[in-house]
């Protein structure tokens, strides 16, 4: 592991690793809108500022970000058991019922969020309210701490998966769980603040004055705190994780790309200072924010991964992952993958455009009327 | 070196893991077809509503797929990744096996899947507001990805039971168009297909009987749905053919054993009764169908699945992949090998429970149970080893589980030594007795003789082999 990631690695278990990675990533832009999301709108209930655009965005669209989130999880959930099979399915087996729990608590969060989105919610009494509001992030934050453990789990010797089963106990506890488990929350602002960022570029119209100006520095305010509180947690991160990950992260595989985690970060963090500053979401600007993000976004894929592969023996698995290779299917996945990506661009196309002459404009169709705000109100 | 992985393995208490597995993937299943047929219902009705041919159509079209948002697109995902969980929880050698033989299968039935979500949202939020022609194409769409989701799974699915030309198990390479495309392929395909178009029409009326419709309305919508009933006919005829597909002693199985016959009947039973109703009362008398009576007619839908699936999962035994892996999750290679060194042997992971054995013997009998038996028995609750063997005499105990293969042919041979088998039957006799605090050790070296004896009797081919000959466990029949 001299060389920066994926060199250095045998053809195989390189081309599953990046395949791994770049499907997680697609999944990890629709969790971070999520479990950041669903935070914001738990703290909106809580404070009881909830009625802003911001936050009916967010009822608006977390259904379907989280539909997305578990649909686009199934690739790098397939791709991990290539990769990672007895790691992985020992996790799974040691946490039990405390790992199979994440489902039914991802359906209740599932079901919340549409109750959340509904209209019969607002005339509920304020602790039912205040319950709903906060039960997503609840759920979410469950699921999002149980795969951290498992993941934690998933890179601890055999020894150790040995005491654990024969202790009987369906929690994994580690010094790495709460810096970890912090660090992909507060990484999970700067997406959300991006997405909100086009939505309500998108969204809002000309007219919405002063609305339109608050919303962006809110969002403005979420991308640069998840920026500043993302570098705090990843300093005390690297300072507590295991000598080894540590060496990987720090070491040739991950060093390069935590400069360009950097180099993306600091981009974003430019474009939400100016936000800020100036109350505008241009799309120049959020174009600019996009590709830090995209840059920020895979180098830290590489460096969060770069710790489970500087504790492995990964020499050890590169025989299975060149048998897997020579599975047949590889040419035709990427003939469905390129034609059913165009069919799906095709229908959102078809969604914005095909409109019966009756129906409103394409704009403000994700704003809902609830969107716009009373005076002095704030999400 | 020929040994299985060894995983640490999860009591399900008194829940047999099959039972678990099995409800939650029926569960799953019927969600599916709800979901796969769905979509050609509601192309048909949307369609029918373009036409002028049934004036309400469009207004079922838009609640019915809030339906199919709220149930399928929820819980039908989550519990299609539980599937998953569980399969790991069960027997994470046999996921494992099937993931590395078909992931790209199974990533391109993701790329469908995806096209299937997407465009059921965009139907979902834009639907009421989008042109004739979009809202057709993107319900066209939507009901051609989320069936090709099945048609991807099946090809998985059915090969399970019928390998077709996949290849041995030990080889290098495999055809996995071979093994995809395997006997039980169509058939399996089209029953499957036959069975969404029946879930979906049954839903249909149950929600059409929810909607604010007077009954001349809600007459139309039921007597048009019942259209997607009428291929319910063919499935007679596919059935034969499945079961025409299958090895010999798989179908010898499912005849000859009273419990596979009970869920046959459940399945064949209710789907009859379906069928009668459907032809007779909706579609030559067009009835109207109120909501009690659609629903049961759902749940009988539901009880035929369930049968259904119960019967796909029984005849493999005794093989999970009926390419080669037991469902003991070990292949007939590393059963030769742990017959001579043992099948816990190398078993890292210790017993969660070792001070409630009084001997070693019997810690032995422990690990062996849970490596060998536990994937489908439990001590005293579902399937359990004490309601089967515990009435045997020690020589019966011997004797049936070290030849068990000859004892059922549904089950795995014994894969384990002579003092593994034999700390088995202490642990069963111990157990029986009501777990005393102290149970002597049972070493007689001609006891352990005549158990190696019966071993080398019978050998370590499958038992289905004993009456159908060398080639059953490749399925090629």
């Amino acid at each position: 592991m001299n060389s920066p990631f994926p060199f250095g690695f045998p053809g195989p278990t390189a081309f599953y690793l990046t395949l791994y990675l770049v499907t997680f990533l697609i999944h990890a832009l629709f969790m971070n809108y999520v479990l950041a999301g669903s935070s914001v709108l738990a703290v909106g209930a809580v404070l009881r500022r909830d009625t802003g655009p911001i936050s009916a965005l967010l009822r608006d669209w977390l259904p379907f970000m989280l539909s997305m989130a578990i649909t686009a999880g199934v690739a790098p959930l397939l791709f991990i058991q290539i990769l990672f099979r007895e790691q992985f399915y020992t996790a799974n087996l040691l946490l039990f019922h405390r790992w199979m729990s994440i489902l039914p608590v991802l359906m209740i969060g599932f079901y919340l969020c549409y109750l959340l989105k509904s209209k019969m919610v607002r005339d509920w009494p304020l602790i039912a309210r205040v319950a709903v509001g906060c039960g997503p992030f609840l759920c979410f934050g469950f699921v999002g701490w149980s795969w951290v453990e498992n993941h934690l789990l998933s890179v601890q010797s055999a020894e150790t998966w040995q005491r654990q089963y024969e202790a009987g106990t369906l929690v994994f506890r580690s010094a790495e769980l709460i810096p970890r488990l912090a660090l992909w929350f507060v990484a999970a602002f700067p997406t959300l603040a991006l997405l909100l960022g086009w939505q309500l570029h998108v969204t809002q119209k000309e007219d919405d004055g002063w609305e339109r100006a608050d919303a962006a520095r809110r969002v403005a305010i979420m991308g640069l705190a998840g920026l500043v509180l993302m570098a705090i947690a990843a300093g005390i991160y690297v300072g507590l994780m295991e000598a080894t990950s540590r060496d990987a992260v720090l070491g040739p595989i991950a060093a390069p790309y935590f400069v360009v985690w950097m180099i993306g970060a600091t981009a974003q963090g430019a474009v939400w200072a100016l936000t800020l500053k100036s109350g505008r979401l241009g799309t120049r600007s959020l174009a600019i924010a996009t590709a830090g993000l995209t840059a920020a976004f895979f180098g830290m894929a590489v460096v969060r991964e770069a710790t489970r592969l500087g504790r492995l023996d990964l020499e050890s698995l590169y025989a299975k992952h060149e048998q897997a290779t020579r599975v047949g299917g590889f040419w035709l996945f990427l003939f469905f993958l390129v034609v059913n990506g165009a069919i799906i661009a095709y229908s959102v196309r078809l969604s914005l455009t095909a409109r019966r002459p009756d129906a409103d404009e394409p704009e403000g169709e994700t704003m809902p009327d609830e969107a716009k705000p009373e005076a002095g109100a704030s999400s | 070196m020929d040994l299985p992985p060894y995983y640490p393995i999860n009591d399900f208490g008194p829940a047999m893991k099959g039972i678990v597995i099995g409800g939650l993937g029926i569960f799953h299943v019927f969600l599916a077809m709800f979901a796969i047929g769905g979509g050609m219902l509601l192309c048909y009705f949307e369609w029918l509503g373009q036409t002028g041919r049934c004036p309400g159509a469009k207004k079922f079209v838009d609640g019915y797929f809030k339906a199919v948002v709220l149930v399928s697109f929820i819980v039908g995902a989550i519990t299609g990744v539980a599937m998953w969980f569980t399969s790991i929880q069960v027997s994470p050698r046999t996921i494992g096996f099937m993931v590395h033989e078909f992931h790209w299968i199974w990533a391109i039935e993701w790329t469908f899947f995806s096209l299937e979500i997407s465009s059921g949202y965009l139907f979902y939020r834009y639907g009421p507001k989008l042109t004739d022609v979009a809202r057709l194409r993107l319900l066209a769409t939507y009901a051609i990805a989320s069936w090709f989701s099945l048609f991807w799974i099946n090809g998985i699915l059915s090969w399970q039971l019928t390998p077709g030309s996949w290849g041995d198990i030990g080889a290098d390479t495999h055809s996995v168009w071979g093994g995809f495309f395997n006997a039980g392929f169509f058939p399996s395909l089209i029953f499957r297909t036959i069975t969404a178009m029946t879930v979906a029409s049954l839903a249909a009326m149950v929600i059409i009987n929810l909607m604010p419709l007077d009954r001349a309305g809600k007459t139309d919508l039921i007597n048009k749905s019942a259209h997607l009933l009428a291929p319910m006919i063919a499935m007679p005829v596919l059935g034969a053919w499945w079961t025409a597909t299958m090895p010999a002693d798989a179908r010898a199985t499912l005849f000859a054993n009273i419990v596979m016959l009970m869920f046959l009947g459940m399945a064949v039973g209710s789907s009859v009764l379906i069928g009668l109703y459907a032809y007779f009362g909706l579609i030559r008398q067009r009835m109207y169908i109120n909501g009690p009576t659609a629903t049961l007619l759902t749940v009988l839908a539901f009880v035929a699945t369930a049968g259904g699936e119960f019967v796909r999962e029984g005849v493999r035994k005794p093989f999970t992949a009926r390419a080669g892996l037991y469902s003991t999750s070990f292949t007939q290679v590393e059963l030769d090998r742990l017959r001579q060194v043992g099948c816990v042997t190398n078993d890292p992971y210790p017993l969660q429970n070792a001070d409630a054995y009084p001997s070693d013997q019997l810690r032995l009998g422990a690990k062996v149970f849970r490596f060998h038996c536990s994937v489908c028995h439990t001590y005293d609750g579902a399937n359990a080893v004490l309601h089967l063997a515990g009435s045997w005499t020690p020589d019966q105990q011997r004797l049936n589980i070290a030849q068990l293969q000859r004892t059922k042919t549904f089950m795995p041979p014994f894969g384990g030594t002579p003092e593994e088998l034999e700390a088995l039957v202490q642990l069963i006799r111990w157990k029986s007795d009501g777990s005393p605090e102290a149970w002597p050790v049972s070493d007689d070296e001609a006891t352990l003789a005549q158990i190696q004896a019966w071993l080398d009797e019978v050998g370590t081919r499958p038992g289905i082999e004993l009456i159908h000959g060398g080639g059953a466990a490749e399925g090629g029949h």
